[in-house]
C-alpha cells in the first residue's frame, strides 16, 4: 500500500496529453525512485506497442500503388465506359467509407479492365481494378459491392505492402532523410528509384502472378463482407457469388481461379452471414445494376 | 529496490497508455478528410481537413477521434509527435518516421516517381491518372447510398 501514497501527482499524468509526458520531470514526481531515463525508456516500449510500427508511410503508399497500378494498365487494356466505371466507383467508395480505413492519402479508385479473364487485384493506396469477366458473373449491386468490398479490405490490410521484401525498406529507410533538402540529388534519385522498382516489382508478381497467401484471400472475404455489411448491402451476396465462381470454375482457367483459394473453400471459411438491422432490398439497386451492366 | 522501481515503472507506463486514448494531439496525415458531425461514416461532415492539420482530440473511441470541431477517423491521422524543421524537411536523419516522410513529402514521391517512369516507359501513368480523376465527391456518394436505400432510414430523410 505504501507505494500507492506518492502516487497522487501521477493522477496528473493520467488527465495529461501523450504529448506532455516527454517532458515530464518524473525523478521529482517520484521522490527519485525512477529515473527521467528510466521512464523515457518505457514510455518508447509503451508507445511502440500502443501505436505499432509503420514502415511505410501514406504518402509512400500511394506512390507505390500508382506505380502498381501504372504497370497493371500496361498489361490490361482499361475499359472505356465512363457510365460503369463512375458506377462502381461510388460503389467503391460507398464501402470504403464504412470500412476501418475508410481515409488514404488520396483515396480510393477503381477502373475496369477489358479482359474476358475473371480477375480483380487491389494495389496499395486505394487503386483497385475489376475485369468485365469478373463483372459478367454477378447478378446485383450487392454482389458486386461484395466483390469491390473484398478488394477494399486487401488495401485497408495492407495486404499489398505487406508482400514487399523488408530488405528493401531497409535499402529505403538507410536512404530518406538524410539531407536536409526539398528535393533529393540526382544521385539520392537514382538510388531511391532502384528500391522503388525492387518494391512495386515485389507488389506486381504478388499481385499478378502469384495472388496474395490463402490467410490473406480468407481475411479479405471475413473484412469484406463486413464492410459490405456496415454500408448496409447484403453480405450473403458474396457467398452467392462465390458459388457462381465455384461454377465457372474450369480445369485450366486464369485469373482469379489460379491466384485465389478454391470458391468453395472460401464459403467455408466465411461461414454464415448476415444483413445489417438497417438493410433492405431496394428496386432502384436493381434497377441502376441493370442499367449499368451494358457489357 | 529493483521492485519499487519496477513497480514505479509499470505505474508510469500504465498511465501513459491510459492518457495516450484520453487526450493527443492528433496529425492529419491524408490529403483531406471528413470532420464528421457524429462518429458514424455517413454523418454529415462538420469540415474538411486537410495534410499536416492538427487537432487536440480525445479517443480514438470506436476508431474515431473527438475534436473541437467533430470526429475524425483514426486512419486518416497519426497521435505520434512529428517533428518537422523548416521548409517542410526531414530531420533527424535515417530516424525519420513515416508520419514525417509523409508530410515532408519526402521518401518515394513525385520526383521518384518521375524517375522511374522514365525508367520503365510501358508502364500506363496517364491511364492512373484518368482513373484518380474519376473520384467522386462525398456529397454524391451520400446521394447514391441514399436513392439505393442503403441508409439507416432516420438518415435517408
Amino acid at each position: 500500500m505504501k507505494y500507492w501514497k506518492p502516487a497522487a501527482p501521477l493522477a496528473a499524468v493520467l488527465i495529461c496529453g501523450c504529448a506532455a509526458l516527454q517532458n515530464l520531470d518524473v525523478n521529482s514526481m517520484t521522490g527519485g525512485r525512477v529515473s527521467n531515463e528510466q521512464f523515457q525508456s518505457a514510455t518508447k516500449v509503451a508507445t511502440a506497442v500502443h501505436h505499432g510500427v509503420a514502415d511505410i508511410s501514406e504518402s509512400e503508399e500511394y506512390y507505390i500503388g500508382r506505380a502498381v497500378a501504372a504497370q497493371i494498365l500496361s498489361r490490361y487494356e482499361p475499359l472505356d465506359d465512363p457510365a460503369l466505371n463512375l458506377y462502381a466507383q461510388k460503389i467503391v467508395q460507398a464501402v470504403s467509407m464504412a470500412s476501418d480505413r475508410p481515409s488514404i492519402y488520396r483515396g480510393y479508385h477503381v477502373q475496369i479492365l477489358k479482359s474476358s479473364e475473371v480477375n480483380a487485384f487491389a494495389a496499395p493506396g486505394g487503386f483497385i481494378f475489376v475485369t468485365t469477366g469478373l463483372l459478367k458473373l454477378t447478378r446485383s449491386e450487392d454482389e458486386l459491392a461484395c466483390v469491390l468490398a473484398h478488394e477494399v479490405a486487401h488495401v485497408a490490410k495492407k495486404h499489398g505492402l505487406k508482400t514487399i521484401k523488408t530488405s528493401r525498406l531497409t535499402s529505403a529507410f538507410a536512404l530518406l532523410g538524410t539531407e536536409a533538402a526539398k528535393n533529393y540529388t540526382s544521385s539520392q534519385v537514382a538510388q531511391l528509384t532502384d528500391v522503388f522498382k525492387g518494391t512495386v516489382d515485389d507488389v506486381v508478381n504478388n499481385l499478378v502472378v502469384k495472388g496474395y497467401s490463402r490467410d490473406k484471400e480468407y481475411e479479405a472475404d471475413k473484412f469484406g463482407a463486413q464492410y459490405a455489411r456496415a454500408a448496409n448491402y447484403d453480405p450473403r451476396a458474396l457467398t452467392a457469388f462465390l458459388h457462381r465462381m465455384e461454377a465457372a470454375d474450369t480445369a485450366g482457367a486464369g485469373g482469379m481461379f489460379k491466384t485465389h483459394p478454391k470458391a468453395s473453400k472460401r464459403i467455408d471459411e466465411l461461414g454464415t452471414l448476415s444483413p445489417s438491422a438497417d438493410y433492405r432490398p431496394s428496386p432502384v439497386r436493381e434497377r441502376r445494376f441493370k442499367a449499368a451492366m451494358t457489357l | 529496490m529493483m521492485k519499487k522501481t519496477r513497480f514505479w515503472i509499470l505505474l508510469l507506463t500504465a498511465a501513459l497508455g491510459a492518457s495516450a486514448a484520453l487526450a493527443a494531439t492528433i496529425t492529419v496525415l491524408v490529403q483531406s478528410t471528413a470532420v464528421r458531425k457524429r462518429p458514424q461514416f455517413f454523418a454529415p461532415a462538420a469540415m474538411i481537413a486537410k495534410l499536416g492539420d492538427t487537432f487536440d482530440a480525445t479517443g480514438p473511441d470506436n476508431g474515431w477521434y473527438k475534436t473541437g470541431r467533430g470526429y475524425i477517423h483514426q486512419s486518416a491521422v497519426s497521435s505520434k509527435k512529428i517533428k518537422l524543421s523548416a521548409g517542410s524537411t526531414v530531420a533527424g536523419g535515417g530516424g525519420a518516421t513515416a508520419e514525417e516522410v509523409t508530410l515532408a513529402g519526402k521518401g518515394f514521391n513525385s520526383q521518384v516517381e518521375k524517375s522511374y517512369s522514365a525508367q520503365n516507359a510501358s508502364a500506363n501513368f496517364a491511364a492512373v491518372n484518368v482513373m484518380e480523376r474519376r473520384s467522386v465527391p462525398e456529397v454524391a456518394v451520400l446521394e447514391f447510398l441514399r436513392k439505393g436505400g442503403l441508409l439507416p432510414r432516420e438518415d435517408a430523410q
